[in-house]
């Protein structure tokens, strides 16, 4: 669902996030002071596996919910919403991710996505994500050195 | 997973002729049957080394090796002969890519796992013939990869450009190819040069999710990315003479139009719905597997049925996606040499499926079953004189297309009895990644992929350029290792050999 937002304070994060090896696929690594930025920067990066996110501006912003049964499907869902808002209406690429809501005991997830519909052209074309996966999928949570990471493979 | 060190391993597998091996039951834990893959030497090696690697101490992260992945497959309820592995085999989502295994439908217990099929259902290669030779094409042959590339859409974010709205696309994923033949995209032969006539049966549209739906329309007849492609090819070589005219290539020099493509994001979705379905479905019915990542339902169960009638539509999605794109070479052959499809001789020489589970029957210990075969990575190859092969190649056996790698060679195969006896009439479906994607970013360089390409005389039109690097011919296994194993091993037959002139990549 489309939503306002305001253009005042619009910081874009830092990146925090690379990509690992896999014979066919390719492993995204995000991570964070907090479980939540970690996921946020994981969404990101699957954006910038797809194309060039130097080439986007932001735009609109989309709001998409997640839901889970545990922390890892949880995850699965969020990401899985996030391509599906990039393949089919609003074909949105997104540069930044605000999870608004983090409830990691009815695990849930909330979250504003800013960027703009894909065109060709404009965006470089990048390599398309066929799906997220669940293998050697890892959340790793340090709260002592508040150190969280994430790790997905996606099928590509 | 068992861990042992490499050399224990190596106890659990068996070298039973120059390219079979044979996986002993404990090598994994609960295999119901044996496991097997096929190799030659150098292959071998490759396969070796993917265990051995995986024997480090304190290793972690990492994946399981394709041997492995056969063998969870072996531990599958209701699995029947051997879980087999064909030389083009590399690690997987659960399912190594390039392993097919058959579920007997007559056991309550046989299951089906979206995993065994692969996230691009009905991911195929389809061959069309033209009267044009080399010297035809190779005046204009950056011109007509120019066209074919400004016809066909390629790539990520790329939309269809056949006009189709949502009912148009519940009527195509019931009628695969007839939808295609009714609105004027294909010729009434070509769907009897495809596997299941370009439409399965039981395709259910209501069994698809939305979202499934949503992904697919705007994607419908496009190429897509990774190692899809179009490309223009010449014959090189014909071994077998009589087969070849079969199938309407009489000579070296003939040009022929390779397309290798799937579903599209439908079938990713119809997969993704699947098991994330199937995962509570293992928890229901207490179905354990050695892997997470083998979900599965009992063939018989609500999941299980729901699947393979969501899977029959994404069949049919990629065979509309196939002959879509089909049209758009016919048309961008017949602009550039200013004459029709039909003077060019632009028939389908075959469509095959190398992601899909079929209903087939089988003689298994001397006696026929019904059986549910999965193929993943791996092509159909019926041997003469089966039923469900068309009559054209009654007596040749059915044609196997496998796909090479950007700049490298194609081939087409037939099907043999002995194939069908030993592997369930499957073989292998292209050359099968070495490399992964990142290693050949990093050690691959763009211009030098594309000068070495330019030396052999290769014309490409690639959307993604990190793309060139990844699909590099480097990244991958030698495809003529991959053929001749399956020729030595008498699983299939070699026919031709082609050679690209014209790549058209997403």
């Amino acid at each position: 669902m489309e939503v306002e937002f305001s253009r005042e304070n619009f910081l874009l994060p830092e990146m925090k996030y690379e990509y690992l090896d896999h014979t066919a696929d390719v492993q995204i690594h995000g991570w964070g002071s907090s479980l939540k930025e970690a996921f946020e920067q994981c969404g990101v990066a699957m954006f910038g596996y797809m194309t060039e996110l130097d080439y986007v501006s932001v735009e609109q912003c989309f709001e998409i919910d997640a839901h889970g049964d545990d922390l890892e499907s949880l995850l699965f869902h969020f990401l899985d919403e996030l391509l599906f808002l990039f393949s089919a209406e609003p074909y949105l690429v997104c540069k930044k991710l605000e999870i608004t809501k983090f409830d990691v005991e009815n695990f849930e997830i909330c979250c504003r996505c800013y960027g703009e519909p894909f065109e060709l052209g404009k965006h470089p074309q990048g390599t398309e994500v066929k799906a997220i996966t669940y293998s050697a999928m890892q959340i790793v949570q340090d709260a002592e050195a508040s150190n969280y990471e994430v790790f997905v493979i996606i099928d590509i | 997973m068992v861990v042992r060190p490499y050399n224990d391993e190596l106890k659990y597998l068996e070298k039973v002729s120059d390219h079979c091996w044979r996986i002993k039951k404990g090598f994994q834990p609960n295999m119901n049957v044996e496991g097997c893959f096929y190799v030659n030497s150098r292959l071998e090696r490759l396969m070796l080394e993917e265990l051995k690697n995986s024997c480090r101490p304190g290793a972690v992260g990492g994946f399981l090796p394709g041997v492995k992945q056969i063998a969870n497959v072996a531990a599958l309820p209701g699995i029947v002969g051997r879980s087999i592995g064909l030389p083009d085999i590399h690690s997987g989502y659960g399912f190594a890519i390039g392993n097919m295994a058959a579920f007997d439908m007559n056991d309550p217990l046989s299951v089906v796992s979206p995993g065994g099929v692969g996230f691009d259902i009905n991911c195929g290669v389809r061959l069309l013939r033209t009267n044009l030779y080399e010297k035809d094409v190779q005046p204009v042959k950056e011109q007509l990869a120019q066209s074919l590339f400004d016809h066909i859409p390629v790539g990520v974010g790329s939309k269809g450009i056949i006009p189709m709205n949502a009912r148009d696309l519940e009527e195509a994923l019931e009628m695969g190819m007839d939808w295609s033949l009714r609105e004027g995209y294909v010729w009434a032969e070509d769907k009897e040069h495809c596997e299941e006539y370009g439409r399965m049966l039981n395709a259910d549209p209501a069994k698809v999710s939305m979202r499934a739906k949503k992904r697919g329309l705007p994607q419908l007849g496009t190429l897509g990315a990774g190692n899809h492609y179009a490309e223009i090819q010449v014959v090189d070589e014909i071994y077998d003479k009589w087969s070849a005219s079969k199938m309407g290539i009489e000579e070296k020099g003939q040009v022929v139009v390779m397309i290798h493509s799937g579903s599209r994001g439908f079938g990713h979705q119809v997969a993704t719905d699947a098991l994330v379905q199937m995962e509570k479905a293992m928890k229901r019915d207490k179905i354990e597997t050695n892997d997470r990542q083998l979900a599965c339902a009992r063939i018989n169960s609500v999941e299980g049925q729901d699947y393979l009638k969501a899977m029959a539509a994404a069949a049919n999605f990629a065979w509309v996606n196939r002959s879509s794109m089909t049209f758009l070479t016919r048309q961008a052959f017949a602009k550039m040499f200013n004459t029709t499809p039909d003077d060019l001789d632009m028939h389908v020489i075959y469509d095959v499926s190398h992601n899909i589970a079929k209903v087939e029957n089988h003689m298994v210990d001397g006696k026929e079953r019904k059986l549910l075969v999965h193929r993943k990575g791996s092509t159909r190859a019926f041997p003469p004189h089966h039923p469900l092969i068309p009559v054209d190649y009654q007596l040749t056996g059915q044609p196997v297309l496998v796909g090479g790698t950007m700049g490298t060679c194609s081939y087409v195969l037939t099907g043999t009895e002995q194939g069908m006896q030993e592997t369930f009439g499957s073989t292998c479906h292209g050359a099968g990644r070495a490399l992964s994607r990142a290693k050949s970013r990093r050690n691959l360089d763009y211009k030098d992929v594309l000068d070495k390409l330019d030396q052999l005389g290769i014309a490409i039109r690639v959307a993604s350029p990190k793309l060139v690097m990844e699909e590099a011919p480097e990244s991958y296994k030698d495809v003529t290792d991959v053929v001749d194993t399956c020729h030595a091993a008498g699983i299939s037959k070699k026919c031709i050999k082609m050679r690209p002139i014209a790549v058209i990549k997403g």
